[in-house]
């Protein structure tokens, strides 16, 4: 079997990847190799052929495929290597990983730091427990992506769509434009899952009802998908008699959420946040083991691409640091805390030695709050804060510079005052 | 086609499959005939995957001694067949000191019939061999010899060698009638052609009764038992070492597995509903939810429903002439054989298929034994519970094992063309023979992947791949394909949306 010496593996060639890879060369680490399961690097953003992307980092309206395009071409000026088609089928927590792709076969790569950055996954129908039959016809939105906007198919032409998540409603717009008729999209909360601009761009102006506080009850059809029976919810998210609605139907869209995907994470001990779902990460995006960095949605599930490639660089610095030696390895950590109104504060932990930015999520859609870091250390007011739109706020170096010596936590609140 | 047999088998389950398997030691032309697109695509897929030992019930005699002769019978068939099986043993847990009674007397009930090992286990013993069981739990029934096989693996696999055996399969046929021009010769029409026999076995699971009354046999109909499960995700480790059973609900939790004796284990909760009238009704219900996720939080204090990955029913085929197992010549057809089994099928089939193979003798069927018959059939390699340097072997003899496909359960693409090749048509038939798209992300992220393999090596388009055969087509049209129509008028509303 082969073996190899490597300074960093990046585990992942989507956009936090690359960000990460390319950010880690800048910073000066020769020895990287960037692995990728797919056929090309650059990760769903290929399936994504919609815009919207690097509004924010480039300040112009990129499509998937173009945002992609533009780190791949770096990273290969750079001479950065990467490995297609390739799996890792074990990481360890002393950084050993085994891979395995056609080219070259089982081949054990041992690194000095590592950079996980798989992405995350959809949730399927088993992880709501939707009753009904199992028929051909039923995706997550983003199969159902990849079939029409890189293989070339349309899984049907009348569509149902539960869950108002933003891949959802994008493809609800792009059905409609294959001809499709998106019969409903159907959600359980009283507020859409996704992103406002997908709400008006691909929900609204495309006239698709939407069925607020209603969900999926029962399944039809025993080789295809015949239809669905909906119906709304009470305030148990329980279905409520009499409000059932079968519509006529081939094909159910799930677009219930993300899920980040942390299984490699796991077989390295690496501990997981039980609220993202994971790793917990200080603010150089290292993980609770040494040389171990995570970024982009194997961290948390981010609304836009832009942060994700911040993540990336982010990620890259600390693994650079963490190789070469550079940095200042943070010896006292400030946990940062969930307080009220807010669901979670990525990074866990700060040094509270530099500037750093805290994404975070609310847990109710609400207006005119104000989130408070720590006592008095920062405030911000928001007119509108919704669970679906993240939050960041940025902690400069000089308002840290005023916490008392030895403070251990940061209590982020989030409430109307 | 118009083929002349000595035994018409209908029916691709595990009946049918074992029954084909058993007649394939003898010089004896047989053909078994399948309404699905591939075999086991019936209600033996989704039954349990429990081998029960043997305890018995009242009014099944024909059922407990094939369970019973069939349990010991498993290690040397799955040994022969390459299929994993484990003797897991099964624990019937009462949490009420009043129930101990019910446990003392399945004792003695399993004594009598001979069932190995069962012995009463008290609630210091039970907390040992159930670290995570309820405090709740004051005793149990253990019997040791229950064990756990996949049922679609052991469909598969007898299918496979009853194949290697030179027994013809007839598949995506449907019997659409059954003449009897004279005694000992069956035409059996399908939707594939005619075959003819001279012995004709109805291994028809649910759908018997429909067979039998083409022979003109009406005094039996099939009626479904539905039985709910869930199946959680893998990461989930060290839940339970056994079958736990509720001796009186018949709810369970267990170790389940795509791989036995793999390093990991699933886990699977379940339990059987009513009897209901619509043979097609696999549909899970919020009920079956609830009841299955109340017993498994009561009897696993750290069970989450978070943690299930999937859920689905599989139905058992109940006759509603006897309780029991109908496996029988027919007194009015000669010739014509009724192999109606149920609960514990799996379990009881290898002794159902030697008792099936003895009637048809006694009806007049010569048994020549057949030298080359090779009882040994090797699965698909399952690159995922290989050693490393076995995987080097694999891949340097075909680098397509090297290319993963399903990425939550390390399926590559060499498994899956390896599985067309063995008879896999469908997106299902590759699940069920490699465990692509059995994982956490249900297919997901394989999918695409596997239509496109099937499409390519089977050499048609993507849009006629099916999930499961017949109308299960998984992506109904090409790409733009339905913008072609919008300039005729058809699809004007939707115009005016976009």
């Amino acid at each position: 079997m082969k073996s190899q010496e490597v300074d960093l593996v990046v585990i992942g060639g989507g956009p936090a990847g690359l960000a990460a890879a390319i950010k880690a060369r800048e910073t000066g680490v020769e020895d990287i190799i960037v692995i990728e399961r797919a056929e090309q690097l650059g990760g769903l953003l290929h399936q994504c052929i919609h815009n919207g992307f690097g509004l924010q980092y480039y300040k112009e309206d990129l499509t998937g495929p173009e945002y992609a395009n533009r780190f791949i071409k770096k990273l290969k000026n750079l001479g950065i290597r990467y490995l297609l088609k390739t799996m890792v089928i074990d990481l360890s927590s002393d950084k050993k990983i085994m891979v395995v792709n056609p080219e070259e076969g089982l081949v054990h790569l041992h690194s000095k730091a590592v950079i996980l950055a798989m992405g995350c996954r959809e949730r399927t129908r088993g992880a709501l427990a939707i009753p009904g039959t199992r028929p051909a016809g039923i995706f997550t939105a983003g199969t159902a992506q990849r079939f029409i906007n890189v293989e070339g198919f349309i899984p049907g032409e009348e569509i149902v769509i539960l869950g108002s998540g933003d891949i959802g409603m994008i493809m609800a717009r792009r059905l409609c434009l294959e001809g499709a008729v998106v019969k409903a999209i159907v959600e359980i909360l009283p507020y859409v899952g996704g992103l406002i601009r997908n709400e008006v761009q691909c929900v609204r102006d495309f006239n698709i009802p939407l069925f607020l506080e209603h969900t999926v009850t029962n399944i039809h059809g025993i080789d295809r998908v015949e239809a669905v029976t909906i119906a709304k919810i009470d305030k148990d998210r329980n279905p409520i008699l009499g409000t059932e609605k079968k519509i006529k139907c081939d094909t159910l869209l799930l677009s219930v959420g993300l899920i980040p995907e942390n299984e490699l994470s796991l077989k390295a001990d690496v501990k997981l946040d039980q609220v993202t779902g994971g790793p917990i990460v200080h603010e150089t995006m290292e993980t609770s083991i040494p040389g171990i960095f995570a970024c982009g949605n194997v961290v948390h599930v981010h609304d836009i691409v832009d942060d994700v490639t911040l993540g990336g660089e982010l990620a890259g610095v600390g693994a650079a640091d963490y190789i070469l030696g550079g940095g200042n390895p943070t010896k006292e950590k400030i946990n940062i805390k969930a307080g009220e109104g807010i669901r979670y504060v990525v990074p866990q932990t700060i040094s509270a030695q530099r500037d750093v930015n805290l994404y975070m999520r609310v847990l109710n859609p609400d207006r005119n709050v104000t989130v408070r870091v720590g006592e008095g250390l920062l405030k911000r007011n928001f007119p509108t804060v919704r669970p679906s739109e993240m939050l960041k706020i940025t902690l400069p170096l000089s308002r840290l510079k005023t916490l008392d010596e030895g403070i251990k936590e940061l209590v982020v609140t989030c409430k109307r005052e | 086609m118009h083929l002349d047999t000595d035994v018409a088998i209908i029916g691709g389950g595990v009946a049918g499959n074992s029954i084909a398997r058993e007649l394939s030691r003898y010089k004896i032309d047989t053909i078994l005939i399948e309404k699905n697109a591939e075999v086991d695509f019936g209600v033996t897929k989704s039954t349990h995957s429990f081998i029960h030992a043997g305890l018995p019930e009242p009014g099944t005699p024909l059922l407990n001694k094939l369970v019973l002769e069939g349990n010991a019978m498993f290690d040397l068939l799955t040994s022969e067949l390459d299929v994993p099986f484990m003797r897991i043993g099964k624990l019937l847990v009462v949490t009420n000191k009043n129930e101990v009674g019910i446990l003392e007397k399945k004792k003695d009930e399993a004594d009598a019939a001979g069932v190995p090992g069962v012995r009463i286990i008290n609630s210091k013993e039970l907390r040992e061999m159930e670290p995570n069981l309820t405090r709740e739990a004051v005793a149990a029934l253990f019997t040791p010899t229950t064990g756990l096989v996949s049922p679609w693996e052991l469909v598969i696999a007898l299918s496979e060698n009853a194949m290697e055996n030179k027994v013809e399969f007839m598949l995506d046929a449907k019997v659409t009638g059954i003449s009897v021009p004279r005694d000992n010769i069956f035409v059996i029409e399908t939707t594939r052609g005619a075959v003819t026999s001279k012995f004709l076995i109805n291994a028809a699971g649910l759908f018997a009764d429909d067979i039998a009354k083409m022979v003109g046999e009406n005094n039996f109909s099939m009626v479904p038992l539905k039985q709910e499960r869930s199946i959680l995700d893998e990461r989930i480790t060290n839940l339970v070492n056994h079958l736990v059973r509720s001796p009186i609900t018949g709810d369970f939790v267990s170790p389940t597995k795509k791989e036995l004796g793999a390093k990991k284990s699933n886990f699977i909760i379940g339990y059987t509903s009513e009897k209901i009238e619509d043979k097609n009704d696999v549909s899970t219900s919020r009920e079956g939810f609830q009841r299955t996720f109340n017993f498994a939080k009561r009897m696993f204090p750290t069970f989450s429903p978070k943690d299930v990955i999937i859920s689905f029913a599989g139905l058992v085929p109940l006759n509603t002439r006897t309780n029991d197992y109908i496996i029988e010549a027919s007194k009015k057809v000669p010739g014509f054989i009724n192999v109606v089994l149920g609960g514990s099928g799996v379990g009881a089939s290898p002794a159902m298929a030697k008792l099936v193979v003895k009637i048809l003798a006694n009806c007049g069927l010569g048994l020549v034994p057949k030298k080359e018959f090779n009882p040994c059939r090797k699965g698909i390699p399952n690159f995922r519970e290989l050693q490393n340097d076995q995987k080097e072997a694999l891949i340097a003899r075909d680098p397509r094992y090297a290319h993963t496909v399903c990425r939550c359960e390390t399926v590559t693409e060499g498994e899956i063309v390896e599985a067309i090749r063995r008879g896999a048509r469908t997106v299902d038939g590759i699940k069920f023979r490699t465990k692509a798209g059995m994982g956490r992300c249900q297919g997901g992220f394989c999918s695409p992947r596997v239509t496109q393999i099937l499409a390519r090596e089977l050499g048609v388009p993507a849009t006629e791949i099916t999930k499961r055969g017949g109308n299960s087509r998984l992506l109904l049209f090409k790409s733009k394909e339905k913008l072609k129509n919008r300039g005729e008028g058809e699809n004007q509303n939707e115009i005016s949306r976009g």
